[in-house]
């Protein structure tokens, strides 16, 4: 059965503790700016938690909005990529080749979102913090884009090891590190060709609505809106 | 006839001849300024994109603003003369060679952005279309791909457009001197003999060139426009960028040319070729351009304005009123209020006169590429995402060596080639040359538009 | 140095070849390194999935471990070479772990860290030059060893008070080995200290349960949460399940969302997810509770009416009353309190207000409600850290002659009205067992580096979070990387060289672990699963309740129902509320480089201190964003930058802990303000407990922005456009 990825966040049970931002951070080998390039703008968090003030004292709320790649159906960094580093597979995910990126930066700037990101230098990690690395994604270099890839390392994982066992993959066996590593579980992963799965159930709630739909990018995550007293 | 012919002969010819110790301090100053823009790229190659003030959000701001820019200026050959050539403006003689050499090596500093901007520049060619290894094509749905087929296409074009009518010049030169230099022009003459045949042959091409290049600079600034208008992003996403970047092209060209030939007429004593009247005319160009700017920057602020779009109010805020506004405002007093009250003005459209508002307009349009990329990627859709942008050392060192290098290209050039094509200027209507100074009606006369 | 002959041989065999190797001039400077023969059998790409035990607050989350080979640059004998290894990649949640239920927090996740920081210290260390300089010089383990023994042989027998641990707050077993070591020894038990302690609230419960701990909220089943400042989504308690409990509260059960109602007078994590947001006036909060346990029924209480709480806790009056009816009609209901409200002097009131709300409530021991987890309170010595420091400083009482320090910094986060420093200084021989150089361990004589906690047996005995009697345990998911040695390993051996040896201690530690689960069958289940439900005889599973009673007994002497502030209002108008920070805590977690790098939930900080202040209230003291204050109380002053918020009340100065370090790695040293500098040395009157929320400050501006508050968000607000 062929997949296609999906995911839904649930922000009436998201508490902003950021512990997908940290996770994120460990799976995929993003580099630590420092100071001084965090204060030029240059952290890579591939997942961001969005706050929002409303209002005032006392009367002051807080929202929280975890931001990641949208993997949107109709991208536009797909199509502004001049050697398709940035494009689309089949299944529902939008890939980022490193190999093919010579950084010309379009894609960033063409994304609603702002979800992509730029190594302005060659990472470095003081050692041996680098031991940490997984092995499974790859270290990216000086000029080229990166961006959330839904843990497509752990997605080829999963459907290697099913295909191995000739089975299907199991609602909930595969995870990306943020949904995993959230206590709340605010973050739901899974395959939306499979009605049965959690994903696919909660994408059709009332209270989802995508982020910015009106932008027209088709993008894939569905947000659950927080709710009032019931 | 020849007394003139002579004259002009001499004239046109003295600066590939006669070099003084000015020239050779000038070229020494440039090349110091380029080499420091070498050096910045250098810097930025071996350490990263990092040594530049861009962040997330804002990934393209100097770069990008300085491709447009150069590319813009580039738009100066062609309007002046191709169209002019092509309906048979006699006062264009004097100065198409002036715009096409502007026009080529604008077009060589613009069309170095796309490679210097690149995070990984040693990869540049991947933009074009080869059979590789990897076996994929570029993606012929980017408009970056868009921009490199445009832009070479134009740079050949233009080139063509430029050598074509040096070569009667070149063997001129060849005839007239003997040496390394005789040896040089004969190459570039292509064994020009000056027959009918060939004089026919170059008219057609010319007439051909100066035909096709036109729809050919449209488009590459068409295009070059589509980097943003196909972004779906908070005032990129414009249906106006195509015929406002075209105008605006134009519009800084025209600025850009007025101000080398200023230059030039000064520095080469070329006041007997180049007269006040063209500056008027060019002046005149200048204005109406410079009013197509204010009539399509109102279109677009209006409507903006008017639809009350959430997110492109934000942009439209930025510009308006908050942190870029200083910015803003100084860009519509140069690149409208000061040109378009100088330029109506007969008194004020003097030589001088139209050299000061050039220079507004040159910086205005800096400005206005500027004010269009950073605005916006620093305030995109989420607020969360906003950032700001300040220009670091590297990336205003290679800023000002852009302008180094296209001063040293044309003082270059202007050593090598009459920078007024003097052919030309013989097969005028009124190749008579009465006296050195004419006055003004005279030299309308002479240098009339209708043919 | 002695060598096993195994070893030895492994280290020649290898050498030899890699001399000849070596003797190859390449241009590649591993290759001049040599390869150790690696130890373990490894798969190269095969991950393994081990147990272990999060070691960063004391909540004992279970998580997995995944391990995978690679190539490690090491010393071994002085010598550097490469090793392939088993190396610990990623940690999880335990899916099937009580606590952390399959999920892990920012400061779990980042623990990871802590392994393969650059700034780990490596080998044991003799100090060389002056006492907080940093200047050690290596020397082996058996020489450190030796040199801990000698001190301890020197001052056996001097007292109770003679050999001192200082160590943090939780049950484990590393802990009563600890304890054992000096009751054998003949020394008090373990000083146990945080800043961010939850004594008093173990007090409450001891007074109104009969239980000296902290509660277990049964959040998932509950309707109606009211918390008095407790951070319990954020940084309080057991976050993990705490989570897990209020993200089923709020969907787990169809049709019905439950309520959470946070009062506090700055907004915190858990704030932000509150459906009402409730500012009070600090140190008020058991008014407010009484209020409303008045209003629900309680008897004893009727001096607090709705106009009575308003007058006292500036919740208006028609909010109290609604808040009441929420309570009574969202049922079940449970109320908490943790956090500012009891670092008070009246905080011990506070507590026992909530408990007499939770009582009316019917919260005690129901669903939805409070319960206790199965456990047993590890030993605490008798005297507290500031009594420890007045002593040495005073000469009162027997003299401490050697403190060893356990995974403490209290010189961080102590104020300085206890002098902890100045009392360190006068103690004649100070030992960590810390990892890190930090600004306590670097007043220490020895440092006898422990492994990490992913490189050795650790455990922990959970005191909330879950309702089972459970111990967290798992084995070393990884080798040592460096030249350390398990603690528990170096306390028993070292119990065995004393000049009198030491009876009756364990065999080994995990041997110790063995037991403490009660035995093989537990001990297979926990090797296994990471976690082990225990059910021994001695664990207390009962709930002594007593009724709710607006009385509070078993207090020693009467105790402060009102909050007292330090500092004089007209001169320190503003109450200060230092914070536990979501990415630092108390400031234990601040040398990890992706927690300096987290963005801050609400203030979107990175590598920063910020002070959040009212806009009003900036306003007023021409406070612009980011423009640098100065902060002083009447014990101390520190320098930030402002950050204006809309969620504290006009009144409320607060500030995150867990910068200001003066040594702490180079990504913490010397790198922004720590707030506990100025808090005045005010305690809670029962307990001693530092009542960190008494100090009253002033603000000052004193210059423009330097650069020094960095923000990943852009705009406060979702929809900006304003016309400037």
């Amino acid at each position: 059965m062929s997949h296609r990825w999906g995911m839904v966040v649930d922000l009436d049970t998201c508490t902003g503790c950021e512990a997908c931002v940290v996770a994120c951070h460990a799976e995929n080998n993003i580099a630590t700016a420092g100071p001084d390039e965090a204060a030029r703008g240059r952290a890579m968090h591939w997942l961001r938690v969005e706050r929002y003030w409303e209002g005032e004292y006392p009367e002051a709320k807080l929202k929280f909005r975890p931001v990641l790649c949208q993997q949107c159906d109709a991208a536009p960094c797909e199509s502004v990529c001049p050697t398709y580093a940035s494009h689309h597979t089949d299944e529902g995910l939008n890939a980022q080749v490193y190999n093919r990126c010579i950084g010309t930066r379009y894609c960033a700037n063409a994304c609603p979102y702002n979800v992509r990101f730029f190594n302005f230098f060659n990472p470095t990690w003081d050692k041996p913090l680098n031991l940490q690395f997984n092995p499974d994604v790859s270290v990216r270099e000086v000029g080229v884009m990166e961006k959330c890839t839904f843990c497509v390392q752990r997605i080829k994982a999963a459907e290697i090891t099913a295909d191995a066992e000739k089975r299907e993959l199991k609602d909930g066996e595969l995870k990306p590190a943020c949904a995993q590593s959230c206590p709340a579980t605010a973050i739901v992963f899974g395959d939306l060709n499979d009605p049965e799965s959690k994903v696919s159930q909660l994408y059709g709630s009332g209270r989802g609505e995508k982020l910015l739909e009106e932008v027209g990018a088709q993008p894939k995550i569905v947000y659950l809106k927080r709710q009032a007293t019931a | 006839m020849s007394d003139y012919s002579t004259t002009l002969t001499n004239d046109l010819l003295r600066p590939l001849i006669q070099t003084s110790w000015r020239f050779w301090l000038l070229v020494v100053l440039l090349l110091g300024v380029v080499s420091l823009g070498i050096g910045a790229f250098a810097y930025q190659v071996n350490q990263g994109i990092g040594v530049w003030g861009l962040n997330w959000p804002v990934f393209w701001a100097f770069d990008i603003t300085n491709f447009v820019f150069w590319i813009g200026i580039s738009h100066a050959g062609t309007l002046i003369s191709a169209i002019l050539r092509l309906v048979n403006a006699e006062w264009r003689r004097p100065v198409t060679r002036c715009a096409e050499v502007i026009t080529v090596f604008a077009l060589m500093i613009g069309a170095m952005f796309p490679i210097v901007h690149l995070g990984r520049p040693w990869l540049f060619f991947w933009l074009m279309p080869y059979p590789t290894e990897r076996q994929i094509w570029p993606n012929f749905r980017s408009p970056l791909v868009w921009d490199f087929f445009a832009i070479s296409t134009y740079l050949t074009g233009s080139s063509l457009f430029l050598f074509l009518p040096t070569i009667p010049d070149f063997a001129l030169v060849r005839d007239k001197t003997t040496g390394w230099r005789h040896r040089f022009y004969a190459i570039l003459a292509l064994g020009w003999t000056g027959t009918t045949k060939q004089w026919h042959r170059l008219e057609s091409a010319m007439q051909i060139m100066a035909i096709a290049i036109v729809p050919v600079a449209v488009s590459v600034h068409t295009i070059v426009s589509f980097d943003f208008s196909m972004a779906p992003v908070p005032m990129w996403h414009s249906t106006i960028f195509g015929p406002y970047f075209v105008a605006g092209a134009i519009f800084s060209g025209i600025a850009a040319l007025i101000i080398a030939m200023a230059a030039l007429r000064k520095f080469l004593h070329l006041e007997k070729y180049l007269h006040p009247v063209h500056f008027e005319n060019l002046g005149k160009l200048l204005l109406m351009m410079s009013l197509l700017w204010g009539y399509f920057v109102f279109a677009e602020r209006l409507t903006t304005w008017y639809g009350n779009e959430p997110s492109e109010m934000t942009t439209f805020w930025q510009t308006q009123r908050l942190s870029f506004a200083p910015l803003y405002w100084t860009m519509v007093t140069v690149n409208f209020i000061l040109p378009v009250t100088i330029l109506s003005f007969k008194k004020l459209r003097t030589i001088t006169g139209c050299v000061i508002a050039s220079f507004g307009v040159v910086l205005g349009m800096w400005l206005e590429r500027f004010l269009i990329i950073v605005p916006t990627l620093s305030h995109k859709y989420l607020s969360y995402s906003w950032g700001s942008y300040r220009p670091r050392t590297p990336e205003i060192l290679l800023l000002v060596a852009t302008f180094g290098a296209m001063v040293l290209f044309y003082v270059l050039f202007s050593k090598l080639v009459p920078i007024i094509s003097i052919w030309e200027m013989k097969i005028g209507q009124h190749p008579q040359l009465a006296h050195e100074h004419q006055t003004a009606d005279e030299a309308s006369t002479m240098w009339r538009t209708q043919p | 140095m002695s060598m096993d002959r195994r070893s030895f041989i492994k280290l020649t065999a290898v050498t030899g070849g890699a001399t000849a190797i070596a003797a190859c001039t390449t241009s590649n400077p591993e290759n001049q390194l040599i390869r150790f023969v690696p130890d373990e059998d490894l798969t190269p790409g095969i991950a393994e999935i081990k147990n272990g035990v999060c070691p960063i607050c004391r909540a004992g989350c279970g998580t997995t471990v995944r391990v995978m080979q690679g190539d490690a640059e090491v010393i071994r004998n002085g010598q550097h070479g490469v090793m392939t290894m088993s190396l610990a990649k990623k940690l999880e949640g335990n899916p099937s772990h009580p606590i952390s239920q399959g999920a892990l927090c920012p400061r779990g996740q980042a623990s990871i860290q802590a392994t393969y920081h650059p700034d780990r210290l490596i080998q044991p260390l003799k100090r060389r030059g002056a006492r907080g300089s940093g200047d050690y010089q290596p020397i082996t383990w058996d020489a450190a060893i030796a040199e801990l023994v000698t001190q301890l042989d020197n001052i056996a027998g001097s007292g109770p008070q003679g050999l001192a641990v200082l160590t943090r707050p939780g049950a484990s077993s590393r802990h009563d080995l600890f304890a054992l070591f000096l009751e054998k020894f003949g020394a008090q038990a373990p000083i146990a200290y945080e800043l961010f302690g939850d004594d008093v609230l173990r007090r409450a419960s001891a007074i109104s349960f009969g239980r000296e701990q902290v509660p277990t909220f049964d959040f998932a089943n509950a309707r109606a949460v009211i918390s008095f400042g407790a951070d319990f989504l954020g940084t309080w308690g057991s976050p993990v399940s705490q989570m897990a409990g209020y993200a089923k509260m709020r969907g787990g059960r169809p049709g019905i969302r439950g309520t959470l109602i946070q009062v506090e007078p700055r907004m915190s994590l858990t704030g932000a997810s509150a459906d009402e947001w409730v500012a009070i006036k600090p140190g008020t909060e058991a008014v407010l509770a009484f209020g409303l346990a008045n209003a629900l029924g309680a008897k004893g209480l009727a001096q607090y009416t709705p106009a009575e709480v308003e007058k006292q806790t500036g919740v208006k009056a028609a909010r109290v009353e609604r808040l009441a009816a929420m309570l009574a009609e969202m049922k079940p209901a449970v109320a908490i309190i943790a956090g500012a409200p009891l670092a008070q002097v009246n905080g011990l009131s506070q507590a026992l207000a909530v408990n007499v709300l939770n009582t009316t409530l019917g919260a005690i021991g129901a669903p939805g409600g409070l319960s206790f987890t199965p456990y047993v309170a590890p030993k605490r010595g008798a005297r507290s850290l500031q009594t420890l420091a007045s002593d040495v400083l005073s000469g009162k009482g027997t003299p401490v002659q050697a403190l060893l320090i356990d995974g403490a910094n209290p010189v961080h986060s102590t104020p300085p009205g206890w002098k902890v420093k100045d009392a360190l200084a006068k103690i004649p021989f100070i030992a960590s067992f810390g990892s890190f150089a930090d600004d306590t361990s670097v007043m220490a004589d020895l440092i006898l580096p422990d492994h990490s906690a992913l490189e050795s047996w650790t455990d922990s005995r959970p005191e909330s979070g879950t309702t089972k009697a459970i111990v967290s345990v798992a084995g070393p998911a990884m080798k040592p990387l460096h030249d350390t040695r398990a603690t528990s390993d170096v306390l028993l051996d070292v119990a065995k060289k004393l000049k009198k040896p030491l009876a009756g201690m364990p065999d080994s530690f995990d041997a110790m672990l063995q037991a403490s689960v009660g035995g093989d069958e537990p001990w297979g289940i926990a090797t296994k699963q990471g976690w082990v439900e225990v059910k021994s005889g001695t664990r207390d599973s009962g709930l002594g309740t007593r009724s709710g009673s607006p009385e509070p007994r078993g207090a020693s002497k009467p105790l402060p129902f009102t909050a007292a502030f330090d500092g004089e209002p007209g001169q320190y108008p503003f109450y200060f509320l230092p914070f536990s920070s979501q990415a630092f805590l108390d400031g234990s977690t601040a040398h990890l480089p992706w927690l300096q790098e987290m963005p801050d939930p609400m203030s979107t900080a990175m590598w920063s201190t910020w002070v959040e202040i009212n806009p009003q209230t900036a306003s007023k003291l021409g406070i612009g964003d980011a423009d640098m204050v100065e902060i002083a109380s009447a014990h101390g002053s520190i320098h930030a930058p402002a950050l204006i918020s809309p969620g504290i009340a006009p009144d409320v100065i607060a500030m995150p802990t867990g910068q200001g370090h003066e040594t702490f790695t180079r990504y913490a040293s010397g790198r922004g303000s720590n707030p506990v500098k100025v808090l005045a040395p005010v305690v809670e009157p029962e307990t001693g407990a530092l009542a960190w929320a008494a100090t009253r400050v002033k603000v000052t501006r004193i210059g423009e922005p330097k650069g020094e508050l960095i923000r990943y968000g852009g705009a406060l607000r979702e929809f900006e456009h304003h016309r400037g």
